[in-house]
């Protein structure tokens, strides 16, 4: 199965290469260089900035009991599924020329205000916006799992707050930032619908958005494919060279949590921490719903919304079952492998999609359906489905690998004395076990499906649209309301799926025991 | 020198109360046993402040301390486990029991001196053994000088030897500095060496054995 898989990829690789030997060099005049600084440039700087708000905000959290917390909290993780169509949508109505801001200081102090939203500026605010809460939710689960008796040592110390952070958080935090740095920096790398819409034109454009122009608006695939290789190559040497590094464990459960509060200016920077993080995550998306609220009506009486929302509900729902299928035979596999290389084989052609993302995947999946003879219309909704389950598995794998290999170790020689073996083991001992788990992973793989622009962008028509390719055409088209209703309802359907689906399948497990 | 009085104690949400009543003596090592789960170390977390009793006084030479925060209360605490920071130097370890204490002064070599370890000041506390990483956590409470000690379990990861020179130690160390220890343990044979006084922690109430 994970033979498969990487043999998939390696296909999609090869229509790449293949193409590439293929095409005449040197078509267009872009310039790489400049293409390949900038995008590095934003996603280092937004990178470095994630770190620092996240850090910042887990300290916060780890410190500050109120009402609301554990809401707030689960908002900051839901970052990890919001689509960056919305948040870009969302900073353009908040901090934009026509937004929220402009139009207070337009009538406070009658000048509208006119920040520098498109371009460099934009795109690393919506990246942090994403990104900073996402790294905030991971170092906040390791500022928790620190042990009680090394706490109670530090407090009954009484150590002041800054020592505290220095002698008990910063050894918990450090051994996982190279590891969220690196998925940052990835994700930043490749990021492609804020880019699109935040970046203001070629002047700030990632790798990603230059293939999409390139096949979409050029017609230029001997570029497109030459910088799909170029980001591959980049992709690969960050994986590799932290691939050493010691993996991100998530945990989303909650220890008990000793009640020892920062004094004095500690606390009030914990609590400006807090408000600030809050207002600048919640106020985009708060503003991408009062939006989207205001034009709902003509959007819901266009048939092409509803036949998006059809398409968008269908793909993410086959792209979700079919993560979780590859996801669990790869976890099983794993955990029952013997030998290490296999573990390791296992374990990553899961992750080897982060080093293919999603445009360069879908310019493989083009290119070799062009190469088959097959129309790219009659492939679309196929292809869409599968590189969407592929770009959720890094996550899908990382949710399950850890329980099937508890069960593996605690419970091997139990399965094997009671001789269950093949569907009755799965059925009886571990379903019960990760249907929580799974139902993340649903969740999870249906919000990135939902959210991706990346794929669809090159295997959208005119009769295959999905909610994200409807709401970028509607911004093309000058169509704000429309586009923000979109983005309102792409925001409730993901949040609704983060929320609801893990708690659903936990309840199913829970009644059929 | 550290009186228990009557304190009665209720994990928010659980049927089972504890009621702690004992007195430990300056200069003496008070010793707590029942078996695992009996609140031993529940009751090391009131005197400490950690947890706050629903009812019952806490003093230490005749003040009141229950309302004091754990930062606070005149007390040093030493667990299995945990008891150092890691990734610092021993000598650091030891001078974060005074605040605005520097890693060189001379008090900081002299309580290592006192624990039997005058040369590992430099080195990092992730590399000691068991037995020097109890030691030097013993330095650290030299430097507190709090009256109260408050030991859960602190041998229990050491072997036979280790474990009978640290008792060693302690004994004397708490002689020496009058502290009123409280020695938390499940193993007979630390009792019988070092124990000057002895209660009996079961089915929730604390009394002398
Ligand atoms: N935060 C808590 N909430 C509820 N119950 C708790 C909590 N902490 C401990 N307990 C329970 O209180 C009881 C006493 O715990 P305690 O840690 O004091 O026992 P102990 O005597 O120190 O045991 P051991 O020898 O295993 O360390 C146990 O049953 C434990 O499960
Ligand atoms: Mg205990």
């Amino acid at each position: 199965m994970a033979l498969a898989i990487a043999a998939l990829i390696a296909t999609l690789f090869w229509s790449i290469l293949s193409a590439a030997a293929g095409q005449p060099p040197g078509t267009s005049r872009a310039d790489i260089g400049y293409l390949i600084y900038i995008t590095t440039l934003q996603a280092a700087l937004s990178t470095v900035l994630s770190l620092v708000v996240g850090i910042a905000l887990a300290w916060a959290l780890n410190r500050l009991r109120f009402w609301g917390r554990t809401f707030l909290i689960g908002l900051f993780a839901s970052a990890i599924v919001t689509p960056g169509l919305v948040v870009a949508f969302g900073l353009l109505s908040v901090w934009g020329r026509a937004g929220w801001l402009s139009g207070l200081s337009q009538s406070l102090f009658h000048v509208p205000l006119d920040l520098p939203i498109f371009g460099l500026g934009g795109v690393v605010a919506a990246h942090l916006i994403l990104d900073g809460a996402f790294a905030a939710r991971i170092l906040l689960a390791r500022l928790d799992a620190i042990p009680q008796a090394r706490l109670k040592t530090g407090q009954s110390l009484a150590l002041d707050p800054w020592t505290r952070f220095v002698v008990i958080d910063w050894p918990a935090l450090r051994g996982t930032l190279p590891g969220l740095a690196a998925i940052i920096f990835l994700l930043a790398f490749t990021s492609f619908p804020i880019v699109l819409l935040l970046g203001g034109g070629p002047s700030v454009q990632t790798l990603e958005v230059a293939i999409y122009s390139a096949v979409r608006l050029d017609f230029d695939l001997g570029l497109a494919v030459k910088l799909a290789l170029i980001q591959i190559a980049i992709c690969s040497a960050i994986i590799l060279a932290t691939s050493a590094l010691a993996p991100i464990v998530s945990s989303l459960d909650h220890p008990a949590v000793p009640r020892w509060r920062d004094a004095g200016t500690a606390r009030v920077l914990q609590w400006g921490v807090l408000a600030i993080a809050t207002l600048g995550f919640a106020s985009p998306l708060l503003a991408v719903l009062i939006d989207g609220v205001s034009g709902l009506g003509d959007v819901l009486s266009q048939r092409a919304f509803w036949n998006a929302v059809a398409t968008s509900l269908w793909i993410g729902a086959a792209s979700a079952v079919l993560a979780l299928m590859l996801a669990l035979i790869a976890a099983a596999g794993r955990a029952s492998a013997t030998s290490r290389l296999a573990r390791t084989a296992l374990g990553a052609s899961a992750y080897a999609y982060l080093a293919v993302p999603a445009v360069a995947l879908s310019l493989g999946a083009f290119l070799l359906v062009r190469n088959l003879g097959v129309a790219p219309d009659t492939a679309g909704p196929i292809v869409v489905v599968i590189a969407n389950a592929l770009l959720s598995l890094p996550f899908a794998m990382a949710t399950l690998a850890p329980p099937f290999d508890a069960i593996a170790r605690g419970r091997g020689k139990l399965i094997r004395s009671l001789d269950l073996s093949g569907a009755r083991q799965f059925l009886d001992i571990e379903w019960p076990l990760i249907a929580r788990d799974a139902g993340l992973v649903l969740a999870l793989a249906f919000c990135f499906s939902l959210g991706d622009l990346g794929v669809i962008a090159l295997f959208g028509t005119q009769d295959f649209v999905t909610l994200p390719l409807l709401m970028v055409r509607a911004v093309g088209a000058y169509r704000t309301h429309d586009a923000a209703t979109i983005a309102a309802l792409m925001l409730v359907l993901t949040v609704a799926a983060f929320v609801a689906l893990p708690k659903l399948f936990g309840r199913l497990a829970d009644a059929g025991r | 020198m550290l009186a228990v009085d009557d304190v009665i104690f209720v994990y928010a949400g659980w049927p089972d109360s504890y009621r702690f009543s004992m007195e430990a003596a300056a200069g003496e090592i008070t010793a707590v046993r029942g078996a695992s789960g009996a609140g031993k170390s529940t009751l090391l977390d009131l005197v400490a402040g950690f947890l706050v009793p629903t009812s019952g006084s806490i003093r230490v030479g005749g003040a009141d301390i229950s309302a004091l925060p754990p930062e606070r209360r005149p007390v040093s605490i030493l667990f299995q486990a945990e008891t150092l920071f890691e990734h610092l130097s021993a000598a650091r370890n030891v001078a974060l029991g005074l605040p605005g204490e520097r890693v060189g002064s001379p008090r900081i070599a002299a309580a290592l001196a006192e624990v039997g370890l005058p040369d590992i000041g430099a080195q990092r506390a992730a590399t000691l053994s068991g037995g020097q990483k109890q030691r030097v956590a013993l330095a650290r409470t030299l430097l507190r000088d709090k009256p109260v000690l408050l030991l859960d379990e602190p041998f229990s990861a050491l072997d036979d030897e280790t474990r009978a020179a640290t008792r060693g130690l302690v004994q004397s160390l708490t002689l020496k500095h009058k502290w009123a220890t409280v020695l938390v343990t499940h193993h007979a044979d630390d009792i019988s060496a070092i124990a000057d006084r002895v209660y009996l922690l079961e089915n929730g109430v604390l009394r002398a054995a």
